[in-house]
């Protein structure tokens, strides 16, 4: 929680060296760690099935127990199978899993949730319920990886019902997408990078899909009294307040009453698209997005 | 007469201190301003506290009395009687002093494999308190001690069955709900005699277990988790129905498949089904019409009219007449793409090219809805109903290969924009709506009757806000609230209870 209270003379400070250029590429002790990179490039739910990566053996006790301490934690959302459940995705298929080696990706994830993902923090679990919880994950990928089929699966194929050409019309018309992206720019091979479900979640809204590529921060732009305009990537944000980056990577934290500030989304447009696709159009641009090789 | 006389003062003497401890049945029809005595505080479900204390003008001079930590994160409602503070999470209750903050007592219910996912809240009869249990129990407590003094089997959780019911009390009857998309159940409520626990009465709102009607079309589900409302009047009870089963393939259950995604009115004493409104006639989003049934009294179209609202998880705010279930006014409070229409019985006509599809269809509101259990408010003054309400949007899949038991598609959220609305429950519209900076809220909503709105934002800070206009006069980070607030007086000075994370806070002016 970041409730400091900042005057402005501490953010005009905070704004001059803003305006260094020198100043911005150098490390910060205090900046927090940088985010992993965002998992390479396939969506989990259409990829071939990630088999768990290091050879793992549990005890048949710790895998019935995982079962039905995953069922009661985590089966309303991912469902007591782990193949999803009501709001959260096929473990059964997720990368994470199959990289994770005895617990050292997943239980320090599953402590402290996915809070942007609506995934609540499991601080309060026992290692033990823990350790039989994981077993049961690593389990259940093992099995279902031996079916194949799944409950929540979409395949690429499903989702080729759309004109690429048509497509590519919307996206240069009525779509406005070329307002910020480019098929040679930014856009370029996104049918190689993303395939299926995870293209079209990533077209749809970027932040909402794993493996998408993580968009632009949002932006801050304090208006100070002179009247100069001055920008920094914003990190958090609420009705009262808002947290920029300094340039030294370090948080500070404004009251909106004590500054004139205006944050920017740069995923409002594609909030809006929402309102505004029918499903053909947003399969006809799908189809124009995965025809970019 | 004399004599007479004394013996009815020695009677009241007598009773006096059973009484302070033990709460008649007849208090949850006038419930007292220093007890919070049901999930709602009343049987309306308007959430709304004749209390003044707290005004527009000092409610920047709230300070915290005292906070409280607990074992598990909060997302119930708390009950306040006789100075005592029953909360709950899944598998325990929680007894605590209101004055202090220190726990008297609680109750853990044995380990058990159903579903967690959160639990509503208490209820309280005479010097019983009830708790509902993920595998289907409900439990009867001494109020005292936290003694057990019965515990029944709701359903079988082995089933697929779970409950996270506050349970509605109606003189001697319990009523509760459970809850169970993820198999092919039989939506079912049951009452249960509050002094002995012995069962009275099951509804059904699809078809019961081993048999088939063919009005249903083969639905399942339907289920009641959430909370009711009742006129005592009309002797009517309110409940919201979950969505049918199996969740996404609609094509597998043809037809309204009622009573799923609807409200029901059902007689207390019998369960039998006095009339039902569908709100989302054959479902196939998961859109459960579980929010709470708002009971109001007042003017419609310029008629006297006994009404019942609710802001549905599926975008849309109906007004219906409750004597009869007419519909009155139906109108979207949150971005919608789903429907073609309202039909002449006030429904929504669903539109069957957004039923889930192989391909996939883009829908609005997305899966967890334009609101959802978390209650609302009405605020009587200004004829408002304030909720936390979403603008999102969902993708939706369903493919013959994803079977027809249970889920039985697929579908992911992608984006929402979050706000407090204000809806006129007389024309519909929105009086006033608050932004949220970023996400959305769970958090119910209080209105007080000196014009107070009190709720949780999606940035953790505890809001009041003036009801009739929005304006926030108030705020405090607390981090995000799970449950709703509530108010009582407790010794002369009116009190603020919310919960946010494991902890729940006390608030009074300073």
């Amino acid at each position: 929680m970041y409730n400091a209270t900042v005057f402005p003379k501490v953010l005009i400070a905070g704004i001059l060296i803003a305006q260094s250029p020198a100043v911005l590429g150098q490390p910060n002790p205090q900046a927090r760690p940088p985010r992993p990179p965002r998992s390479s490039t396939q969506s989990p739910a259409s990829a071939p099935r990630p088999k768990s990566a290091a050879p793992q053996t549990f005890t048949a006790a710790q895998l019935r127990e995982g079962e039905v301490r995953f069922g009661a934690q985590c089966g309303f959302c991912h469902g007591k199978d782990a193949a999803g459940g009501e709001s959260g995705p096929d473990l059964t298929r997720a990368e994470l899993v199959a990289k994770d080696s005895n617990g050292d990706k997943l239980a320090p994830m599953i402590r402290a949730g996915r809070p942007n993902n609506g995934m609540p923090a499991f601080a309060n679990l026992s290692d033990a319920d823990m350790k039989a919880i994981i077993a049961f994950m690593h389990g259940q990928m093992d099995k279902f990886a031996e079916l194949g089929g799944g409950r929540r699966s979409v395949e690429p194929s499903d989702l080729a019902t759309g004109n690429a050409e048509a497509g590519r019309a919307y996206f240069n018309g009525t779509g406005k997408c070329t307002a910020c992206h480019s098929p040679t720019g930014d856009l370029a091979g996104i049918g190689k990078k993303l395939q299926g479900l995870t293209l079209i979640r990533a077209m749809l809204y970027p932040s909402g899909a794993r493996g998408a590529p993580s968009s632009a921060p949002s932006k801050a732009t304090f208006k100070l009294a002179s009247g100069q305009t001055v920008v920094a990537p914003a990190v958090a944000e609420d009705d009262f307040s808002v947290t920029v980056l300094d340039p030294l990577g370090a948080r500070q934290t404004y009251q909106k009453t004590a500054v004139k500030v205006a944050v920017e989304d740069p995923l409002s447009a594609h909030f809006d698209q929402l309102g505004k696709y029918t499903d053909a159009e947003m399969h006809n641009v799908y189809a124009y997005l995965e025809s970019l090789k | 007469m004399r004599i007479s006389n004394r013996i009815v003062t020695f009677l009241c003497l007598a009773a006096l201190p059973i009484g302070a401890q033990s709460v008649d049945p007849k208090a949850l029809l006038n419930p007292p301003t220093n007890a919070w005595l049901t999930y709602h505080g009343d049987y309306t479900g308007q959430r709304h506290s004749k209390l003044t204390q707290i005004t527009p003008e000092n409610v920047s001079r709230l300070k915290q009395v005292w906070s409280s930590k607990v074992s598990q994160g909060l997302k119930a409602s708390p009950i306040v009687s006789n100075g005592v503070i029953y909360i709950t999470a899944p598998d325990i209750l929680w007894a605590i002093d209101a004055k202090t903050g220190k726990e008297r007592w609680h109750h853990e219910h044995t380990k058990n494999n159903a579903f967690h996912i959160g639990h509503r809240g208490a209820a309280i009869y005479k010097d019983t308190v009830y708790l509902t249990t993920p595998d289907c129990h409900l439990i009867a407590l001494s109020t005292k001690n936290g003694e057990i003094k019965w515990d029944v089997l709701i359903a079988d959780s082995s089933k697929g069955y779970w409950s996270t019911n506050a349970p509605l009390v109606v003189r001697n009857h319990v009523i509760v709900g459970v809850a169970g998309d993820f198999d092919n159940l039989p939506g079912t409520l049951k009452s249960f005699d509050a002094d002995t626990g012995k069962a009275q009465w099951t509804f059904y709102s699809t078809p019961p277990p081993g048999q088939s009607e063919p009005k249903s079309g083969g639905a399942t589900g339907g289920q009641m988790w959430n909370t009711g409302t009742y006129d005592p009047e009309l002797n009517l009870m309110y409940v919201g129905t979950g969505n049918p089963t199996p969740v996404l393939n609609g094509p597998a259950r043809p037809g309204d498949n009622p009573w799923t995604c609807s409200i029901v009115a059902l007689n207390p004493d019998t369960g039998k089904l006095a009339w039902g409104f569908q709100v989302s006639p054959h479902d196939t989003h998961d859109w459960d019409a579980s929010e709470v049934p708002v009971l109001v009294d007042g003017n419609f179209n310029g008629q006297p009219r006994k009404m019942v609202l609710q802001a549905s998880r599926n975008g849309y705010f109906f007004v219906l007449d409750r004597t009869n279930g007419k519909s009155l006014l139906t109108k979207p409070f949150a971005a919608v793409n789903w429907a073609k229409g309202i039909d002449e019985l006030g429904r929504p006509i669903p539109d069957p090219a957004k039923e889930p599809s192989r391909d996939g269809v883009l829908i609005a509101p997305d899966e967890g809805g334009a609101t959802n259990f978390w209650p609302p408010t009405f605020d009587p003054k200004s004829g408002l109903l304030i909720v936390n309400a979403k603008d999102g949007y969902g993708i939706y899949f369903f493919k013959p290969e994803h079977g027809a038991y249970g889920w039985a598609g697929a579908d992911y959220g992608l984006a929402g924009k979050g706000f407090l609305r204000a809806i006129d429950y007389k024309t519909g519209k929105i009086a006033w709506e608050r932004p949220y900076a970023k996400g959305s809220s769970s958090a119910g909503v209080l209105s007080t009757e000196s014009g107070l709105a009190i709720t949780g934002d999606s940035g953790g800070n505890l809001l009041a806000l003036r009801s009739s206009d929005g304006t926030v006069l108030w705020h405090e980070n607390i981090g995000r609230m799970g449950g709703a607030p509530v108010t009582y007086e407790l010794e002369g000075m009116q009190h603020l209870l919310v919960s946010a994370g494991n902890t729940l806070y006390d608030y009074a002016l300073q």
